[in-house]
């Protein structure tokens, strides 16, 4: 082999160490860097969530007493407004479901404001407990308030009081002073919320709402007479387009 | 694998897109789960700081194209960044949606689905070794 040769088999390895080198240069350089971005957006998505959700600040505190939006509306069984009301509007809620809390603030006095006064519809409601314990509770004492015929102020009521998701706000004292603002008699919904009946409100909500394939609450559904219930295809957070929905289904 | 990442982002920023106009036209999403765009849309997650989730995943997917349209060793690591720290936000939104608000938003998970797609196509430029002419 001649010298010329070897000189140019040594440079070429050395060529070759020197580009290995080089990539795992890189590529030590790209795993830091890889795991700083890791770190860096871990922080940023840490602070994110820290602010997230957040912005609602303390609630209003709660009024005293329920106000005057029911105020001479009948209700039987559960069922709020003129009896003979063509169209009946079924709610499916979840007490501590945060969004039903706003539907009450905004479309649920809407509607009665409206269309329940008119006599047009009367309003139904199916409370569901999927979000937790506190759920089934709240529930089950509504159902003692149904007993009384304030199904409806308890609501309004328990929804200006609620509090976090599953943090044990449900507690007898809190149904207390929920029922009290309600002008329910809170040792009788409290009482009635062991019995049978309360069980079986229970059992229908989750099986009406199994029936009709509801995926989220709130969610609004129409029934005329005794016809088929089917679910309002406009937003339960938009009271325009509810309220335009009912009334096509009003002219039919 | 860049190609596939502008592919992913420009699908993404369709969605957040998509989002951002309806919220600023005060509509609700096309929804085809009952009502779980408007309610996630309406709860108070759906804003940062006063400003809608919406329009910061398009300012994200614009970074990210931005981070995408340099091919050089600082693109890459601002696109795995942005892309890493959308895919948190991204999950933590999707969290919200079943264990809170208990309802889907089908477009907040496809956007969530890109951010994934992303974070996994950026992870991957970064970790592949470097091509030599």
């Amino acid at each position: 082999m001649s010298k010329q040769s070897t000189l140019e088999r040594r440079r070429a390895a050395r060529l070759t160490a020197e580009r290995a080198a080089a990539a795992r240069d890189l590529r030590t350089r790209r795993l830091w860097r890889l795991a700083a971005s890791l770190a860096a957006a871990a922080v940023v998505v840490a602070g994110a969530i820290a602010v997230s959700g957040g912005g609602g600040g303390a609630k209003a505190p709660a009024p005293a007493t329920t106000s005057s939006l029911l105020a001479g509306i009948p209700e039987r069984g559960g069922l709020l407004g003129d009896p003979d009301a063509p169209l009946t509007v079924t709610e499916y809620v979840d007490l501590q479901c945060p969004v039903c809390a706003r539907t009450a603030a905004t479309i649920v006095p809407a509607l009665i404001r409206g269309q329940v006064r008119a006599g047009e519809v009367k309003l139904a409601v199916r409370t569901l407990h999927f979000i937790g314990p506190d759920s089934e509770r709240a529930a089950r004492v509504a159902a003692g308030a149904e007993r009384q015929g304030r199904l409806w102020p308890f609501l309004e009521a328990f929804y200006a009081r609620q509090g976090a998701e599953n943090s044990g706000y449900v507690t007898d004292g809190f149904l207390r002073e929920v029922a009290r603002a309600a002008d329910v008699d809170a040792g009788r919904a409290l009482a009635e919320a062991d019995s049978a009946f309360a069980t079986r409100r229970l059992e229908r909500a989750n099986a009406d709402a199994s029936r009709l394939g509801v995926r989220g609450t709130p969610t609004l559904t129409v029934q005329r007479g005794d016809g088929p219930e089917r679910m309002l295809s406009a937003s339960p957070l938009d009271p325009a387009a509810v309220a335009a929905e009912l009334d096509r289904e009003a002219a039919r | 694998m860049r190609a596939a990442s502008i592919g992913v982002a420009l699908a993404g920023l369709g969605i957040a897109g998509y989002l951002t106009a309806v919220h600023y036209a005060g509509g609700t999403p096309v929804c085809a789960i009952a009502h779980g765009c408007a309610t996630v849309q309406h709860s108070r997650y759906a804003a940062l700081a006063g400003v809608p989730v919406a329009l910061l995943g398009l300012a994200g997917y614009v970074a990210i194209l931005a981070a995408l349209a340099r091919d050089g060793e600082s693109g890459r690591t601002a696109a795995a960044f942005l892309s890493l720290a959308g895919l948190g936000f991204s999950g933590w939104l999707t969290y919200v949606e079943v264990g809170v608000l208990h309802a889907i938003c089908v477009w907040c998970v496809g956007s969530a689905v890109c951010m994934a797609l992303l974070a996994a196509l950026t992870i991957r430029r970064m970790l592949v070794p470097p091509v030599r002419a």
